[in-house]
């Protein structure tokens, strides 16, 4: 077998220019590829870490059924000592209760219908960049503190400014009268103006007392930078969840917002229509090296057969040129797509306007590929599968071989 | 000199298909390059295109007329009169086409069993309906037929949502002039349906004098949007008129949609280098076929020299295989990437995807469109590339030697 | 509340319709009506109580009213909410937070919220007159219920009547109390049903003292009111249905 291999390996290297050209098509093709999906894959860990940064998290704890009827009575009970235990058992600290609830807010001059939310103050920051967004005076400082945060256009239309006492009018747990009143001690301004328009902030205590919750809450979320880890940290926290209380669930960001995850799939689906395509243009290019390799070769194949070689023999050997030459070329296509992805790994991938956009959204300006082996394989083993195919087509030709015409073949 | 020519294209054209199988592999990989080009192209200008007219044709215009604070606070209080002296002479601008002045203020709109927050559009049915595209989306019942019809038109989305449907009676609530509740009954005379959700949900379509009448508003508009002949006047004509007046503010959509912008800018740098790449991908095969086909005739070249040809003419007789065999390509790529576009009809349906591109605030009816400028880049790009690249080969097969071509195996 | 005032003055329309069923006579009947209710006042002691599945609230509160269009709440239990209440005058209403001293008015998009967190919603509570103006009243049949002669009428709103049922169907019996609300949607489904019971005589007139408001589709919640007290023709202090008497008690 050693002796097919060498004997394969030569024969590639007969004719130099044309192999050369080939392994460069190959090879050309697989290191754009996994450039290209190193930079789509890089993009989308961009999208997801970014919109589950602002607000929603990567995952949330909530009472089953709460995802689709968010109202007031689907609570966790004992919000806050969960957290904590969740916090101790998947040694991840980014973890927050929220309590969400709708009500009034008025200033001396007007009224808007807001959504409030209680939080963890000292616990906000590690899943949402709001507490970072602070404009203007500062985030909450304790859990029971008699204050509030709102965002600036809210401010701006509530006509208000840092100190002014706010009233807050909804309706409890219980459906009895929620009211408070609690002065703007901050201001944020988070880039979306829905967000600045609509919500607002409170300690959870001050939440709970003031919405008939006692220690209940709707939601404990948690962040985690990399995106990939999703299931295995679901299924922890349902290992940790299901002996407690078979009511609550843990919901992943594709499912609080699944419109993101659905322009991933578009994005990435329209990327490999493109992929498979150029895969196509580059195997019917280099098609004919395999064929005019074996084409020339009829003489040579047409005494081979006559000394006894088996047709499947020669036409294993041609399969084993293909793939060697096809080996060949991906590793170093590959191997360069690889570097070019590290080179941006270290050094970030800009391009023009792409600063201004990013500002608008508060993503960082920056992508970063991905290397894994999703980015570096499946675009060259999809490549050497095309590749393996087209040289199928020679290969069996040589079945058709009758060893006196070959030979007598110019 | 005509006759060496005419020589020149039949020698050309007969040694390709002198070795059908080979050309033609070769020449699949030349029409996929092209096919893949035209169509890949189309698909991303029909992308834009479709976002363009989605939020053009979603209330927004070329361009709006508000009262100052509107924006930032759209209540009642900040309406304009839009029968002053100033946005009279603004209408006048030879550059609008059409206008549609619209009482534009949220609301409550209640049925029997559901409320729903929305946004009320109080208009003249004969202006709206040519400046958006709520003209051409009722698809139940009608339009409204006046500015005293007592109808009232809602989304699909937003009947289903209420529980309601054609010929119900709904309640419509909002704060009137005096901060008073304003609340209207409305029989529902028509339907519509809009690319998206969230607009059949939020918009809803009465008649501006029942409107006027429900809050006690007289000649006040909240906004006008204005339909330019061109979309390039729209950046002078917002600059012509941003400081007119100080009781209006003039604004451009494209301010609202600053990623569009982007979007469009960026998509002609980034369509040019698919070409490039499309075509290095087809480039390998090219000479590569050509080189071989060369390598298989060097007795024949060393003949024709021998006999007296000079190399030029061998050189220019083997570019030129190269050169027909590209043209065949483009024509059939061409012919087929028209074909392909024509097959999709209004476009493909990437419904599957809907609330992604519901976030890219697109429908799901992805139209191709083929530009002409995209079709010359395509084709050139081809074209000229192609010829260089047939140079290579052309040049190996002129320097044949006489002698040692002759005698070659 | 509305529906003791609907009580209250519906003995005027029924005696006027019982004597004609025509649509336009009983328009102008309840027209003559009104102008003779208007004089209408009274107090009332009751308590509330909102039954839902897995719990159950109970209030208790003061109520006046003053004609069809001004009535004041105030609750008196439990301490959480003791003080609150609200105020109505007209198409207005008004609410006070003890808890923080507040008065807030309710905007117009709030009014379909539930009051209090009972089955009545702010609209219900506050727009009584809406039942004379806003509908067509015809007069569907009359029967015998417990010996008693029973009305059943018929209120259709009008064609731009802010008012989303299709139409309400309302039983009195002919000592004048309303037995039964039923509001229908435009399919003339059944949506919620206001029924009365424990009828009572105070002075001259008759009175249902526990009425509750069930939504068709959820059986186990349930918001029932049952009268402690009630007087009528009560003189009010001037102040009684001001803003200032919301928040400060006397």
């Amino acid at each position: 077998m050693n002796t097919a291999w060498r004997f394969a390996w030569r024969n590639i290297w007969r004719n130099k220019r044309r192999t050369v050209l080939t392994m460069c098509a190959i090879g050309f093709g697989a290191a754009l590829i996994v450039f290209s999906v190193g930079l789509q894959l890089g993009q989308y860990d961009l999208m997801i870490s970014g919109s589950t940064r602002i607000f929603q998290g990567l995952i949330q704890v909530q009472k089953r059924g709460y995802l689709n009827d968010a109202r007031m009575r689907n609570t966790i009970p004992d919000a806050q000592s969960l957290a904590k235990k969740i916090r101790h058992e998947t040694a991840i600290n980014d973890i927050a209760v929220r309590a969400n609830g709708f009500a009034l807010v008025s200033s001396k001059e007007r009224t808007y219908g807001v959504a409030v939310i209680g939080v963890e103050t000292q616990y906000e920051s590690y899943v949402s960049i709001i507490p970072g967004l602070i404009k203007s005076g500062r985030y909450l400082s304790a859990d029971n503190a008699n204050e509030m945060v709102i965002g600036r256009s809210l401010a701006k239309n509530l006509k208000v400014k840092l100190g002014d006492e706010l009233t807050i009018l909804g309706s409890g747990r219980d459906g009895s009268i929620a009211a408070a009143v609690l002065p703007v001690t901050g201001v944020f301004e988070s880039g979306s103006r829905e967000l600045d328009r609509s919500m607002i902030q409170i300690p959870i205590k001050t939440f709970q007392e003031t919405f008939s919750m006692q220690t209940h809450a709707h939601a404990i979320v948690l962040y985690h930078q990399n995106s990939a880890l999703l299931e295995p940290i679901k299924s922890q926290l349902d290992g940790i969840l299901m002996p407690m209380n078979e009511n609550l669930v843990a919901v992943g960001w594709d499912q609080i917002q699944p419109g993101i995850k659905e322009s991933i799939e578009l994005d990435y689906s329209s990327g490999w229509f493109i992929y498979i395509i150029l895969i196509a243009i580059i195997t019917f290019s280099i098609m004919n090296t395999f064929l005019m390799s074996v084409l020339e070769r009829t003489r040579e194949f047409g005494i081979m057969l006559a000394l006894g070689f088996k047709p499947l023999n020669i036409g294993k050997l041609v399969m084993m040129e293909a793939l060697i030459l096809t080996v060949f070329a991906l590793t170093i296509g590959t191997l360069i797509g690889i570097s070019v992805n590290y080179y941006f790994l270290i050094n970030g991938l800009t391009f023009e306007g792409m600063e201004e956009i990013a500002a608008q959204y508060n993503m960082p300006a920056t992508i970063t590929p991905q290397i894994s082996l999703e980015s570096s394989l499946l675009g060259p083993v999809t490549i050497l599968v095309f590749t393996l195919v087209a040289a199928l087509y020679p290969a069996l030709k040589i079945r058709k071989l009758k060893p006196v015409e070959a030979m007598r073949h110019l | 000199m005509i006759n060496s020519i005419r020589l020149i294209f039949a020698l050309s054209w007969r040694n390709l298909w002198r070795n059908k199988r080979r050309t033609l592999i070769i020449l699949f990989a030349i029409i996929l390059g092209v096919w893949a080009m035209i169509v890949t192209a189309a698909f991303m200008r029909g992308m834009v295109f479709q976002m363009l007219e989605d939020t053009v044709d979603n209330l927004a215009g070329h361009v709006q007329i508000h009262h100052p604070q509107y924006l930032d606070d759209p209540v009642i209080d900040n309406s304009f009169n839009p029968q002053s002296a100033a946005v009279s002479k603004l209408l006048q601008d030879p550059r609008i086409a059409l206008s549609s002045t619209r009482i534009r203020l949220a609301a409550v709109i209640v049925s029997e069993r559901e409320s729903s927050g929305i946004t009320m559009l109080g208009i003249d049915p004969a202006q709206e309906s040519k400046v958006s595209f709520i003209g051409r989306s009722v698809v139940e019942g009608r339009f409204l037929d006046s500015t005293s019809d007592n109808g009232i038109v809602i989304g699909k989305a937003l009947a289903d949502k209420l529980q309601t449907r054609l010929g119900k009676r709904i309640v419509l609530m909002s704060q009137d002039i005096n901060n008073e509740i304003a609340d209207r009954g409305f029989r529902i005379v028509g339907i519509f349906d809009a690319p998206l959700d969230p607009t059949e949900k939020s918009f809803i379509f009465i008649a501006k004098d029942n409107a006027e009448k429900m809050l006690g508003l007289k000649n006040k508009a909240s906004e006008i949007v204005l339909r330019l002949h061109n979309t390039d006047m729209v950046n002078s004509l917002v600059n012509d008129y941003a400081q007119f007046d100080k009781n209006i503010d003039v604004m451009s959509w494209l301010k609202a949609e600053p990623y569009l912008e982007m979007m469009i800018e960026l998509m002609d740098s980034s369509m040019f280098i698919w070409y490039l790449i499309v075509f290095l991908a087809m480039a390998f095969g090219i000479i590569n076929t050509l080189l071989m086909a060369v390598f298989e005739r060097t007795r024949e070249f060393g003949l024709f020299q021998a006999l007296g040809q000079k190399p030029g003419f061998i050189l220019f007789q083997v570019w030129l295989e190269a050169v027909l065999m590209i043209i065949v390509g483009l024509v059939i790529g061409n012919i087929l990437s028209w074909l392909s576009v024509l097959a999709t009809g209004d476009g493909i349906d990437v419904s599957v995807f809907a609330r992604g591109m519901e976030m890219l605030n697109m429908s799901n009816i992805i139209p191709f469109v083929i530009t002409f400028d995209d079709l010359i880049v395509a084709n050139l790009t081809v074209a000229i590339l192609g010829m260089l690249t047939g140079l290579y080969p052309a040049w190996r097969a002129s320097r044949l030697v006489p002698a040692h071509a002759i005698t070659r195996i | 509340m509305r529906h003791l005032v609907i009580q209250i003055f519906s003995f005027l329309l029924l005696f006027h319709l019982a004597v004609s069923s025509q649509a336009e006579t009983a328009a102008q009947l309840i027209r003559q009506a009104m102008d003779n209710y208007r004089g209408l006042s009274s107090y009332s002691e009751a308590s509330m109580t909102i039954h839902r599945p897995d719990w159950e609230r109970v209030m208790s509160m003061k109520v006046w009213t003053q004609g069809l269009d001004k009535s004041l709440v105030r609750i008196t239990a439990p301490i959480k909410d003791k003080n609150g209440g609200s105020l109505l005058i007209g198409d207005n209403m008004w609410s006070y937070a003890p808890k923080i001293n507040r008065v807030i008015k309710i905007p117009s998009s709030m009014s379909n919220q539930s009051w209090m967190g009972s089955d009545f919603s702010n609209n219900d509570i506050a727009r009584a007159d809406e039942i004379i103006n806003n509908y067509t009243h015809t007069l569907l049949e009359t029967k015998k219920i417990n010996n008693r002669l029973t009305y059943i009428i018929q209120s259709v709103p009008n064609e731009d009547a802010p008012v989303v049922w299709g139409k309400e169907i309302i039983t009195i019996n002919d000592h004048y109390v309303l037995l039964k609300h039923e509001f229908y949607d435009q399919d003339n489904i059944l949506i919620k049903t206001l029924t009365a019971s424990e009828i009572k005589k105070v002075g001259d007139k008759y009175i249902s003292l526990k009425q509750r408001m069930q939504k068709t589709d959820h059986a186990n919640e349930w918001t029932e009111v049952v009268t402690t007290v009630v007087k009528f023709n009560v003189t009010f202090n001037k102040n009684t249905f001001t803003l200032s008497n919301l928040r400060n008690p006397r």
